[in-house]
């Protein structure tokens, strides 16, 4: 009986907790306006291409690299990205750098399947994956995983440490 | 016969705006921003670092729409990074909620906290038993009970298994009972 009237009270207030529950009337325009003043910067132009199956798996050493080619303080070093996908057709270097875009960061096949890109980047820490194919989310086995990644596939970071810190 | 209103699917609004048609995203903002709006009050306490939360993952979500890998899910996928975003902006209030209860000498003490109790009505009520669970037990309950998530889908969007959200649910459903009888409201 007890459990009966326990149960009844819950039910109250999941009936209460499902009422609607409006937004500000200027929501919609303040996420547009902020997705629009965001793409005035970056253009994204997020596409994934063909959904090819992926062959055998290959994920296995990266490698990067620094390029500390420029000694002046305006300009951000070059950092070279490598994953080895024998099998993949097109992998493409994906983070918070180029706002998760792969059109802005395809990596060429160098040889025997190495795949690498070339990227600058400013002194930070930074969440990135690789997209092979168009549709699969790898992270760098070499370069440690994101834990605090927002988005549910895997990511890794990478900090790149700035001129006297 | 007459005009009917076509429901365009998630995967196709997606594919829209992956092609560059960010118009095509305000009808996905509007199609989820009442629903997940709801969680982020009840989950947060407060309209406005509720909006904060779900403003901030409508546009990390637009950011990343790269990595939804299956838009026909866009929705789950969304809910994952609010729950995230809620984490992050309800532990911000939470510090700054207790900074100000220490901050402030007529901050209400314990004995009189049932009498305003009582001047409250009873969606006053609940929101304070809900604004007492912890937080990981609230965000089992609302995912379960109020957004009507699956178990399976509540474990893919908070990262933690069925059996320990079951638990979680449970925890809440009998804390809210003795909140609320606490406060003479049933």
């Amino acid at each position: 009986m007890f459990e009966h009237a326990d149960s009844e009270i819950i039910e109250r207030v999941i009936r209460q907790l499902r009422k609607p529950v409006a937004m500000d009337s200027g929501f919609d325009a303040r996420v547009m306006r902020e997705i629009a003043a965001d793409t005035e910067v970056s253009r994204p132009r997020l596409r994934l291409g063909r959904w090819p199956w992926l062959a055998a798996a290959a994920l296995f050493a990266a490698l990067l690299i620094a390029h500390p080619w420029s000694q002046r303080a305006d300009v951000r070093p070059d950092y070279q990205f490598v994953l080895v996908a024998p099998n993949a057709a097109s992998v493409a270097l994906v983070g918070d750098f180029n706002d998760w875009n792969p059109a802005r960061s395809p990596m060429r096949a160098t040889r025997a399947g190495i795949w690498a890109t070339v990227v600058p980047l400013a002194p930070g820490r930074y969440h990135y994956a690789f997209l092979v194919n168009g549709v699969e989310w790898r992270r760098d086995p070499a370069a440690p995983a994101a834990l605090d990644d927002d988005f549910g596939s895997p990511s890794s970071v990478v900090t790149v440490v700035g001129k006297g810190s | 016969m007459g005009i009917r209103k076509v429901e365009v699917s998630d995967a196709e609004l997606v594919r829209r705006v992956r092609g560059g048609d960010i118009a095509a995203y305000g009808a996905l903002v509007a199609r989820y921003r009442d629903r997940l709006g709801r969680y982020a009050v009840h989950m947060i306490g407060d309209r406005e670092d509720a909006e904060e939360a779900l403003q901030d993952a409508f546009v990390r979500a637009y950011r990343s729409l790269a990595r939804c890998d299956d838009p026909g899910r866009f929705g789950a996928w969304l809910y994952g990074i609010l729950v995230n975003r809620c984490r992050t902006v309800g532990a911000r209030a939470s510090r700054r909620r207790r900074l100000f209860v220490r901050n402030t000498e007529s901050a209400p003490d314990a004995s009189a906290d049932a009498d305003l109790v009582d001047r409250l009505g009873w969606d006053d009520a609940v929101n304070r038993a809900l604004a007492r669970l912890a937080p990981e037990n609230r965000e089992a309950f609302l995912l379960k009970h109020v957004e009507d998530l699956e178990y399976e889908e509540i474990a893919r969007v908070t990262g933690a298994g069925i059996s320990a959200l079951k638990m979680r649910v449970k925890r809440a459903r009998e804390q809210l009972q003795r909140f609320l009888k606490e406060a003479e409201y049933v």
